[in-house]
């Protein structure tokens, strides 16, 4: 958990045996380190002892010739020097089985039809006590359960009340709209009404719930048991946190998404959108095939095939731009082939300014990781809603409020892991959280301070306090604006370990730049200030280190396009690019071009819509490649399915198109492995940023459990398939080194321990460390894009009479176009609104409640654009400034805006189309459901590299 | 009744408590103001210490010992600005039990005058009196006593004139048997679920809103006046035996005249039951009695002359509780009281630790089919298993246990009746009807 460690190594007995145990954490964190196994319930690694279940007893001996000894919760019991215990006696034994036996009174035992079945903590725990007899003969309890939205099932019936679930809702991630209702053996964990899980975290509950009260619906809906599942380690796709997440895939269909342990990102947690935002791999809107491409065999593109419908563009220069999402590897090889002064990431000028700060922040700054934000004393968020942009970001800020209480509750000699104690020690004790920003957000109501504003007041308050820091006044009874900031400086400059967090959501250079600048004279000061600036997108660092003086923007290339004729350009290669900043307008240029457009991609969009020449690419479950986080560090996700041709890596089909478009090239040749593809790289590249592959182990990607391996197919063919081979080190296979050979693991699992807590099998300790390290390795990152480095364009500023300023807010489930497409995150999709001051609202005569239309004027195009919204109050806004959620305009963009009452047509119109999108999305839902469940019966086999040629 | 024997119970009435006047023309905030003008908190303190007031709610805790549990923090600290509270445990919800009743419905102005002692002596500024839900008169009366004493300057800002203050509120309870342990008792009171917390902290450290807090049964706090206007030694002069003070003995089942009475702490059992409470009814005679309410072990017709003090009671076998004796018959059902209190427990379970919350509803489960006489003799055995299974040290907090001493002493003293139920097929005192 949080708080610095004495880590100090103490010798205790256990069954007479001397083992080395740390004194940071209590005596069953320090068994299971041992890896000795001690059943437990409650208790989590991450969430700390409460001393509810009373599973984890054991018998604790005064001395040696203490025979007797006494029962002790290992979970509420700190490690002392010489302690004696015993897990094996038959009083700590009989009593972890009656615990058990008491807690099934009620099961259902129905686990053939339980999702958790298989990987159940439950099944786990209780044959590891040897409860194998059944003795109550009473009725059971039943529950009705609740509908709680489109991602989290409820089956009440199953649960063993170890309160786990509402310990992570609402004490650990602040849900507000779950909790504990009833009591005795009535415990009823749910909401008060049926509903969609409003936390972004909702998604934990199934990994956290030992056993199936609350299960992944998606899974659910298109099932397979944890060891029939061919699983790789990926990385989650949809922010810049990169947090690491095990894929699961059977029968070609990705199933589901679980958390994977990395102590210094995402701990055991992960967020909904990363959860439940992997529909796309398997969506409606997947390219399958390419198009535009006369393709001589069914299945792939064959070299000649490229060649045949390039050639005559061949020493035409291109114009290449690169993606946020898409893999260092292929942004680095579009930006090679296509040369420095045609490279682009589609960003727009402003963008690009945004970029250039970037690069200077990371080339100056080390940000902090997740599990360091923890750490924090002292926090200050400027503009930027990371419990929806990087949810988990938030999540560990949350964490880093409690150090407060914490600490308090170490000076009454309480140790952090007691949980409730130190709730109880520390009331409503936080430390210190500050907002400074222009709409509302999650963490409001944790906050110290929330300094309401529009981003230009916060630029001016942020100079404000760099020139009151530079100038060493005294930092008392400091106003802005009406709003009291000494006590904000004061706990600043005095923190221990304070963090500044900023972001790209406001899309405003002056706002980073003067982020930076506090940092900056922060840092001189001998401050130990710490710092993360949220980017958007999963790559985005990674591309944007490949940004220099001559990259181009949006503005750029639609200059270059209309200057066509003249220039020797042939055409624009789009590398899995939605261009989403890009105006309707500006798309119609380019569609009216007579350039080539070639893009790569894995789901349709504007751009593949416009390309002469589309090319499917692999999504990230297909694919193999390194992804840059907001720290800049390097991680590595691995195919957790064979693609299905023609259906490739961007990269292998960028060496591709290279042998026919830019066949001088010395990279334009087509990879076979990645591992080769990197060395190709660091040979042609001195300044090759990525270490060599290793891949040279053997790690099976499929349980050792696998049902069906040599008939999966059998239905096509009686032969056994070979296998596909892969070439990254993990087989598509139950034969290879176990899952744990690697700290990569695909999966977790270790004897006895069938569910995702066996990971304890594999840490150091507890919550600590992999016994195998994971590589860290870290981009270096320089500024190289100069010309952008003027500062001076003023933010927007509210000009026209009655006009407002609007900030978008951008909801968990909409931030990542891929994410978007899953049905699902539609049918969650909240209706428009908007907040406004009370005060201005009732000059106009408006009530909460109403509906509004909203003029906005983009600042790209000036057409403007009109949508109603529902109107509420936010008595911390000013008159000139609102915020809220507008579907319809889904970019980060400030805007200005004008209101009016709309009409009750145009509400009844809105609800209207609503329910149409909704049906559509439902629609959407069920058919890929059907269509999936019908391809499981038809397996195609023959894969890229190998496989079964006679389908 | 006089002041002096009876310092409890002498002012109580019961049809029309003393208001502010007539409690004071009593004698009533002499102790208060003995306390506040002419002694500093410590000296308060170190009476109660030396008076070895234990504490009435059941667990007999000394409660000088309890007080000096709140840290003491010099001006400088700056922790000496927070809030402490104090809490009296008015929800008297233990079966057979009803002794604070009388006092909050007869006297109310004796528990405030008390509380405004204890609050003085640990320094806390705000108290809370959590009552029971279901006492709507002692509810009304103890409103209109605590607004009598605002109005008399007893309460408020500057107690009579001194730099004492002391908000007093009244909370009634929404109703729960585990609010009575104390730590479920202030998370009920901050609005949480009404669980018992992990301990350490203890309340005196940490308890309501994270604050140091004291939390005394009624019976305990309404001692303090008398004890700061009579004296130390008086109180310890009241009781014959090893415990100070008197106790207000209770009586309740098929005895003649069921009631109350404050005796001098250390009264026989036999006292009570016979001289009191007038024996059994005609007919019937004695199978067993709790002592002192429904989570005490069952004690025999043979521990008549036991004295009911802490240390003789817990001799005998049992614990003294709340003093409150609940009898049983000879021709009532042993097995179906039992049931009758583990449906109880069972019910009140917080819902908490997995022996408690799973065991208390199994032990009904077995126990009903036995008084049913559809058990069999491995219920015994699993009866017995769940005894321990719910023993001290196993659970959360004492409620389990609690519902395990009647159960435990059952099967102890009246074994043959469960195995009759199960050879005969039926209850044996109902014949099964």
């Amino acid at each position: 958990m949080t708080f610095d460690k004495q880590n100090s190594q103490v010798t205790i007995y256990i069954d007479d045996q001397p083992y080395q145990v740390s004194t940071d954490n209590n005596l069953l964190a320090g068994v299971l380190s041992q890896k000795l196994n001690l059943p437990y319930f409650c208790w989590h690694p991450s969430m700390g002892s409460v001393g509810a279940c009373r599973q984890c007893a054991v018998t604790q001996y005064q001395d040696e010739n203490d025979q007797r000894g006494r029962l002790v919760m290992a979970c509420t019991t700190p490690v002392t020097d010489g302690m004696r215990i015993s897990l094996k006696d038959s009083q700590s034994e009989q009593f972890r089985e009656q615990v058990i036996a008491a807690m099934m009174t009620n099961h259902p035992h129905d686990c053939p039809v339980c999702a958790e079945g298989g990987e159940c903590h439950l099944q786990d725990m209780t044959v590891m006590t040897g409860h194998t007899h059944r003795n109550y003969q009473g009725e059971k309890r039943t529950f009705n359960n609740q509908y709680l939205g489109e991602f989290v099932g409820h089956e009440m019936n199953r649960c063993i009340t170890c309160y786990r679930c509402v310990r992570f809702y609402k004490d650990y991630a602040g849900g507000d709209d779950f909790g504990v209702y009833g009591s005795k053996n009535q415990v009823y964990f749910g909401r008060q009404q049926e509903g969609q899980l409003e936390s972004e975290f909702s998604g934990n509950l199934v990994e956290v719930c030992p056993t199936g009260v609350f299960t992944n619906k998606l899974f659910s809906a298109h099932y397979a048991r944890k060891w029939d599942l061919q699983s790789a380690p990926s990385i989650c796709a949809h922010c810049s946190i990169g947090c690491n997440t095990s894929v699961g895939e059977r029968y070609g269909s990705v199933r589901r998404v679980m958390n994977r342990y990395n102590q210094a990102i995402n701990g055991y947690f992960l967020c909904d959108r990363g959860r439940f935002g992997i529909g796309f791999v398997n969506g409606e809107k997947r390219l399958r095939q390419a198009s535009g491409i006369r393709q001589s065999s069914p299945e792939r593109l064959s070299k000649l095939d490229v060649s045949k419908a390039l050639v005559h563009f061949r020493g035409k220069r291109f114009i290449g731009v690169g993606s946020a999402r898409a893999s260092f590897e292929a942004n680095y090889l579009l930006k090679q082939f296509v040369g420095n002064s045609k490279f682009s990431l589609g960003l727009t000028e402003r963008q690009m300014q945004l970029a250039s700060l970037h690069q200077q922040y990371l080339s100056q700054y080390q940000p902090v990781s997740i599990a360091d934000i923890e750490q924090s004393d002292f926090v200050l968020i400027v503009d930027e809603d990371i419990t929806q942009t990087a949810p988990r970001m938030a999540l560990a800020v949350r964490q880093a409020l409690r150090n407060a209480s914490i600490e308090k509750a170490s000076e009454l000699g309480v140790p952090h892991w007691q949980d409730s104690a130190v709730r109880t020690i520390g009331g409503q004790e936080l430390s210190p959280l500050y907002l400074i920003q222009s709409m509302g957000t999650k963490l409001d109501n944790v906050a110290e301070q929330v300094i309401m504003q529009s981003t230009a007041a916060t630029i001016k308050l942020l100079n404000l306090m760099t020139e009151l820091i530079t100038s060493n006044a005294p930092l008392i009874d400091i106003h802005h604006q009406g709003q009291q900031l000494s006590s904000l400086l004061n706990q600043l400059v005095s923190a221990k370990k304070p963090l500044i967090i900023g972001g790209w959501s406001r899309q405003s250079p002056q706002l980073l730049s003067a982020i930076m600048s506090l940092l900056d004279v922060l840092t001189k000061a001998d401050m130990p200030v710490r710092s993360a600036i949220v980017a958007q997108e999963v790559n985005q660092v990674g591309a944007i280190s490949l940004l220099d003086q001559q990259s181009l923007s949006v503005e750029d290339i639609l200059e270059n396009v209309k200057q066509e004729q003249s220039s020797e350009v042939g055409g624009i290669i789009f590398l899995e690019q939605e261009l989403s900043g890009v105006s309707q307008t500006q798309l119609e240029q380019l569609k009216q071009t007579q350039l080539a457009i070639i893009a790569l991609d894995h789901s349709e969009n504007a751009v593949t819509a416009l390309a002469d020449i589309v090319l499917p690419a692999a999504s990230v479950t297909e694919g193999d490649g390194h992804y840059v986080n907001y720290q800049g560090l390097i991680q590595r996700y691995y195919q957790v399915h064979p693609n299905r041709l023609p259906i490739m890596d961007s990269w292998r089909w960028l060496t591709l198109l290279a042998t026919t478009l830019f066949a001088e090239h010395p990279l334009a040749k087509e990879a076979q492995s990645l591992s080769q593809l990197h060395d190709d790289c660091r040979q042609y590249d001195a300044k090759w940023p990525m270490l060599p592959l290793d891949d040279h182990y053997d790690i099976a990607r499929e349980s050792h459990r696998t049902s069906g391996r040599t008939s999966k197919t059998a239905n096509i063919s009686v032969h056994e398939p070979k296998t596909t081979q892969s070439t990254d080190g993990y087989r598509f296979s139950m034969e290879g080194s176990k899952p744990s050979s690697t700290a990569e693991m695909p999966f977790t699992w270790a004897p006895g321990w069938n569910s995702n807590q066996s990971i304890t099998q594999f840490q150091q300790e507890v919550a600590g460390s992999l016994l195998l390290p994971m590589t860290t390795q870290y981009l270096s990152i320089a500024q190289s894009i100069a010309k952008y480095c003027d500062h001076s364009e003023a933010v927007v500023q509210t000009s026209q009479a009655n006009a407002l300023q609007f900030s978008q807010q951008i909801k968990w489930y909409q931030g990542d176009w891929q994410a978007g497409l899953t049905p699902e995150f539609t049918l969650i999709e909240s209706t428009n609104y908007i907040f406004l001051s009370s005060d201005y609202a009732s000059q106009q005569g408006w009530q909460s409640g109403q509906w509004l239309q909203v003029s906005c004027m983009s600042s790209k195009d000036n057409a403007p654009t009109s949508v109603i919204a529902e109107l509420f109050f936010d008595p911390r806004l000013s008159d000139e400034l609102c915020y809220g959620q507008l579907n319809e305009l889904a970019t980060f963009d400030v805007k200005q805006v004008s209101l009016m009452a709309a009409s009750e047509k145009q509400v009844a119109d809105y609800k209207m189309r609503r329910k149409a999108e909704h049906t559509k999305a439902e629609q959407a839902q069920q058919y890929m459901l059907e269509r999936l469940k019908q391809q499981d019966q038809f397996i195609p086999i023959r894969l890229m590299n190998g496989g079964l040629d006679d389908v | 009744m006089n002041a002096m024997t009876h310092p409890l119970t002498h002012l109580v009435n019961l049809a029309k408590p003393l208001n502010f006047s007539q409690y004071s023309e009593q004698g009533g905030y002499v102790g208060a103001r003995n306390a506040l003008l002419e002694y500093s908190p410590e000296q308060v303190l170190e009476l109660v210490k030396s008076s070895e007031l234990k504490g009435r709610g059941g667990a007999g805790f000394p409660t000088g010992m309890k007080w000096s549990f709140v840290p003491q923090f010099d001006e400088h600290d700056r922790r000496a600005a927070q809030n402490k509270y104090l809490v009296c445990n008015a929800d008297e919800m233990e079966p057979g039990t009803f002794k604070d009743r009388l006092l909050l419905e007869g006297v109310p102005h004796q528990l405030i005058e008390a509380m405004i002692i204890a609050a003085y002596t640990i320094g806390a500024n705000k108290a809370y009196i959590f009552l029971r839900g279901e006492y709507f008169l002692a509810a009304q009366r103890l409103q209109q006593a605590i607004d009598e004493a605002y109005q008399a300057g007893w309460l408020g800002k500057n107690i009579q004139q001194t730099n004492f203050h002391l908000d007093l509120y009244l909370h009634t309870s929404a109703g729960r048997y585990i609010c009575g342990e104390e730590t479920a008792l202030i998370n009920a009171l901050e609005g949480k679920r009404a669980n018992p917390r992990a301990k350490p902290p203890f309340p005196q450290v940490a308890g309501l809103f994270g604050k140091p807090t004291i939390v005394n049964n009624v019976e305990t706090l309404s001692n303090l006046p008398h004890i700061l206007k009579n004296g130390v030694n008086w109180f310890k002069e009241l009781s014959p035996g090893s415990d100070a003070g008197t106790k207000i003995y209770g009586a309740c089942g098929r005895v003649k005249t069921p009631g109350l009475w404050e005796l001098p702490m250390g009264a026989t059992i036999g006292q009570v039951l016979n001289d009191h409470a007038g024996g059994l009814c005609e007919g019937l005679s004695l199978k067993g009695l709790l002592p002192g309410g429904a989570s005490t072990d069952f004690l025999l017709p043979e521990h008549l002359d036991t004295p009911m003090d802490y240390d003789s009671i817990a001799k005998a076998g049992s614990r003294l509780g709340t003093g409150g004796l609940i009898v049983l018959d000879d021709k009532n059902c042993p097995v179906a009281m039992v049931l009758n209190l583990l449906q109880f427990f069972a019910q009140e379970s917080c819902g908490w630790c997995t022996p408690c919350r799973d065991g208390t509803p199994w032990a009904v489960e077995l126990l009903t089919r036995i008084e049913q006489g559809t058990g069999t003799v491995d219920d015994i055995d699993s009866l017995l298993k769940l005894c321990d299974f719910m023993w001290i040290g196993k659970t959360h907090c004492a409620l389990a246990p609690g519902a395990v001493e009647p159960l435990k002493s059952a099967l102890k003293y009246f074994n043959d009746d469960f195995v009759e139920h199960i050879e005969k097929g039926c209850c044996p005192y109902h014949g099964g009807h």
